[in-house]
């Protein structure tokens, strides 16, 4: 017997919930068939799990902080185990909100594996069970897939994926990160804070407005993490721990550790969810799609890790919340232009808009400032003085092109960055409004001063003429 | 306010979009012509309702639209259209400066952004650069995508026949009767009557027929279970037009000389071309007759029935055929076939061939026509 669904969302995680929330919002009956658990790998084994370790690191360095404002707390040590049990806590309690929230959302939650089975059929087997249904509409937000590099054997005790990293029971001693991207950052500065000795291998360059990038690398090396970048691993032996030979611009090199963690590119598996029946149409291996979630096959949406773009749960919410809306009849839009890119070390990491030499390439005429944490107040009392901030304007009309900053508190402070962005905004957009007093955020604020050259906290040798 | 697509025509549920007879932008006096429409009978004009000027359209040229549904927003009185503030941008931006909620605007109205001047501060577009591009410029028209096969739209005038045909066809049980006719004395008749075409003919011979046969100009009532049998012959003539069959309808035939119904029937088949019928020039008929003969090809063909009517006779080619006379000689006449759709629930095989052989006298002989004329 084949039942009949008007909306079917497959998959559970961030993209998925969304859009299932935000349609039966605007009305629609829809099903979300879950294979494992609500929330993802965003909540299950990602951004939640990998932000409680980078929490408890950035935590556990501020004790000396407290310690010296006159906080007694005898001795620190740390308890993995309790951390495990802290993070497996809050993740269901997380889970059982976002499941109570789709219950009285009216969503209707199926357990199972689901499986297309023609352009408007789903087949969803739940252990001995197998139940078919026709649908009007499906969105597909299966996620992702993590690949790794072929020439290193993931099978060693001592060889770890990312997610396998934020779950160790054990302070490695001495351990190697090998990544991409900023969970490789998160990986290697949560463990350097918790004791690790930690060298981090970045394939690439950081992928930063060269300001922040300098001042991200002295930090790290500050926080005793070892950075090379442009690194291609030659290969991994694993002898009671691991040996590494890699090659970067300086050379081929070899480095040992305890473990290593080595952390993956997201790719999209077509072959699962019986994607390989539909003639989809694809773009690097992922399901192509419109700017509102479209396929190439009518009444087949696709949303998140499986599309292509950064992996992010970010871009995952926004997408299924604009393909739920397309699908009632309003109209949306993905434009990933001023996806703020974070990193949770300490102090975080968090840019918007292009580095000064995309403005560049992009063909404007660039000013830009630069302002340090060390010049404002509230970080001076809180004794979080690293970082600064860097803003990219066109110059003459001082539209904003490009806010970059490293410093305390910067992941809150960048969604001030996004909306100017998004607003066009220029300077006088940004200092015109009152700030908050004392806080981070008149550090933006003098930061965005500071391009005509009127930041009050700066010192000035020679008092330039100001206008 | 919104002007709205109102119910023009007999029980017409939508319309197409064929012409916007106003820019946005103008300004409207009250009743003039907004809009051209077409449903499946007729072309019509949507009048503007009050003064005032044309904010924007809400549907494209070629859309197909039900009774009810917004078809474009006028403001009310004398308005100005916005004057365009240059903007100070400079040129090579290659971001485009709107607010998310500008965007917005844009994307609700399908306004590409890129096509919008903005005139706020650095170039930014404004909400009223939305507005007064809705002004300036009408909606782009869709371009549509070539796909694999090549494809016709199936909306708008051939739905409706498509729908309308198989709603005849599915409750009418059609009979169709095939009879021959020896036009060669009218061919003659027609060579010293010049004003008159062969059609007009035709369709003074069929009322003719219809007064002695008034039960293929009834209209059946299954409720009442009865058949009303109406007194005008309001003649339809199925005319082929390039988006496919029109009938305009010739009313009250059985009061008029065939020179008044070859003026109406040469003035209809215009209209029906030009798209310029009314909706009282394209409804109301009680029988319906098609003649494709000048279209040349068709032998026969089982022609269906514009329902609710209860019959329908098509007349097709003309051919020279050697054929035998009363004397046994063969001799060379021209002959035309003639087919009659009837509905079976109202009328009879024999009735039809009555009716047809009432046709066949009139068309061979035509000065037996001159005795019944009023
Ligand atoms: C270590 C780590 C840290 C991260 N940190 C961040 C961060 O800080 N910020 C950020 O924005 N992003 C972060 N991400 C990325 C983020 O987790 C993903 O981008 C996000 O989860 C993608 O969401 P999604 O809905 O597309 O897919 P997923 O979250 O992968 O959810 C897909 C769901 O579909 C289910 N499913 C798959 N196939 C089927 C099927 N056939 N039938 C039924 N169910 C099915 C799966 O079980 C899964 O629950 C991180 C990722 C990792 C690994």
């Amino acid at each position: 017997m084949v039942e009949k669904r008007d909306l079917m969302v497959i998959g559970g995680g961030p993209g998925g919930y969304h859009a299932a929330l935000r349609a039966a919002q605007l009305g629609q009956q829809v099903t979300l068939i879950e294979q494992g658990e609500i929330g993802g790998a965003c909540l299950n084994e990602g951004c939640i799990p990998s932000k409680i370790l980078t929490h408890f690191a950035s935590e556990f360095r501020k004790q000396g902080h407290l310690q010296k404002m006159g906080m007694v707390m005898g001795e620190t040590s740390i308890d993995l185990a309790r951390l495990k049990s802290y993070r497996e806590e809050k993740i269901q309690g997380l889970r059982a909100g976002v499941e109570g929230l789709l219950r009285s959302g009216g969503v209707e939650v199926m357990k199972g594996a689901a499986s297309f089975l023609s352009e408007n059929r789903i087949g969803i087997e739940n252990g001995h069970q197998f139940s078919l249904f026709e649908f009007k509409q499906a969105i597909v937000a299966i996620g992702g897939k993590m690949e790794y590099p072929s020439r290193i054997s993931m099978k060693s005790p001592f060889v770890l994926t990312e997610r396998e990293a934020l779950t160790m029971t054990e302070i490695p001693e001495e351990l190697i990160v090998s990544g991409h991207d900023y969970v490789a950052i998160e990986i290697a500065a949560a463990y350097a804070a918790l004791g690790s000795a930690v060298t981090l291998l970045m394939e690439g360059r950081l992928p930063f407005d060269q300001a922040i990038e300098r001042e991200m690398k002295r930090l790290l090396k500050k926080q005793k993490v070892s950075v090379t970048t442009e690194v291609t691993i030659l290969s991994v032996s694993d002898d009671g721990g691991v040996e590494v030979d890699y090659e970067s611009p300086t050379g081929t090199r070899q480095v040992n550790g305890t473990h290593l963690v080595v952390c993956g590119k997201s790719g999209a598996d077509l072959t699962c969810a019986g994607l390989d029946r539909l003639q989809l149409e694809c773009e690097e291996g992922k399901i192509k799609v419109d700017g509102e979630g479209r396929t190439s096959i009518p009444g087949v949406w696709a949303i998140g890790d499986v599309t292509p773009g950064p992996g992010l749960a970010i871009k995952a919410i926004k997408e299924g919340k604009v393909a739920a809306e397309a699908i009632a009849g309003k109209t949306g839009e993905m434009d990933l232009e001023w996806l703020p890119a974070i990193v949770h070390m300490d102090p975080p990491v968090a840019c918007a808009g292009w580095t000064e030499e995309e403005a560049k390439d992009r063909g404007y005429d660039v000013v830009c400032s630069e302002y340090p944490f060390r010049a404002n107040g509230f970080a001076a009392l809180k004794e979080e003085t690293d970082g600064m901030i860097k803003i990219v304007s066109e110059k003459g009309t001082s539209l904003i092109l490009g806010i970059h900053m490293i410093g305390p508190g910067a992941v809150e402070l960048i969604s001030t960055g996004v909306l100017g962005l998004e607003m066009a905004a220029r300077a006088e957009d940004f200092t015109f409004p009152l700030y908050p007093h004392p806080s981070s955020n008149e550090a933006l604020m003098e930061a965005l001063e500071e391009l005509t050259g009127h930041a009050v906290h700066l010192q000035r040798r020679k008092k330039k003429a100001v206008r | 306010m919104e002007v709205k697509l109102h119910d023009i025509g007999e029980g017409m549920t939508e319309a197409t979009i064929n012409a916007f007879l106003v820019g946005v932008g103008e300004q409207v006096r009250a009743d003039q012509p907004l809009v051209e429409v077409q449903t499946d009978k007729m072309t019509a004009e949507i009048p503007a309702p009050a003064n005032g000027i044309i904010k924007g359209f809400s549907v494209k040229e070629g859309d197909t639209i039900r009774v009810g549904e917004t078809v474009l927003i006028m403001g009310a009185g004398k308005e100005s259209v916005a004057p365009k503030r240059t903007s100070s941008a400079t040129a090579q931006s290659t971001r485009i400066l709107a607010s998310p909620y500008t965007r917005k605007l844009a994307r609700d109205a399908g306004i590409p952004l890129e096509k919008v001047r903005g005139s706020g501060p650095a170039g930014r577009i404004l909400d009223e650069d939305i507005q007064s591009h809705l002004l300036v410029e009408p909606l782009p028209k869709e371009t549509p995508e070539r796909t694999e096969a090549d494809s016709i739209p199936f909306r708008g005038r051939r739905k409706q026949i498509a729908s309308k045909m198989v709603r005849s066809v599915r409750t009418i049980p059609h009979c169709t009767h095939f009879e021959e006719i020896d036009v060669t004395e009218l061919l003659a008749w027609k060579r010293d009557v010049t004003d008159v075409s062969m059609g007009a003919f035709f369709i003074k011979a069929l009322s003719v027929c219809l007064k002695e046969f008034p039960i293929f100009n009834g209209r059946l009532d299954e409720e009442q279970e009865c058949v009303h049998l109406q007194h005008a012959h309001h003649i339809g003539v199925a005319v082929d037009t390039e988006e496919g069959l029109i009938v305009p309808v010739i009313r009250h035939v059985e009061e008029k000389t065939l020179k008044g119904i070859q003026k109406e029937l040469k003035a209809l088949t215009n209209k029906a071309l030009d798209h310029t019928l009314t909706a009282k020039e394209a409804t109301g008929g009680t029988f319906t007759v098609s003649n494709v003969g000048p279209l040349g090809g068709s032998i026969g063909a089982t022609p269906i029935i514009n329902e609710p009517e209860v019959a329908l006779v098509s007349f097709h080619k003309t051919k020279k055929r050697p054929m035998v006379n009363e004397a046994d000689e063969i001799v060379i006449r021209s002959i035309m076939n003639v087919s009659m759709s009837f509905d079976h629930r109202v009328a009879d095989g024999g009735t039809a061939v009555r009716f047809t052989n009432r046709l066949r006298d009139f068309i061979e002989k035509p000065g037996i026509l001159l005795m019944e004329m009023i």
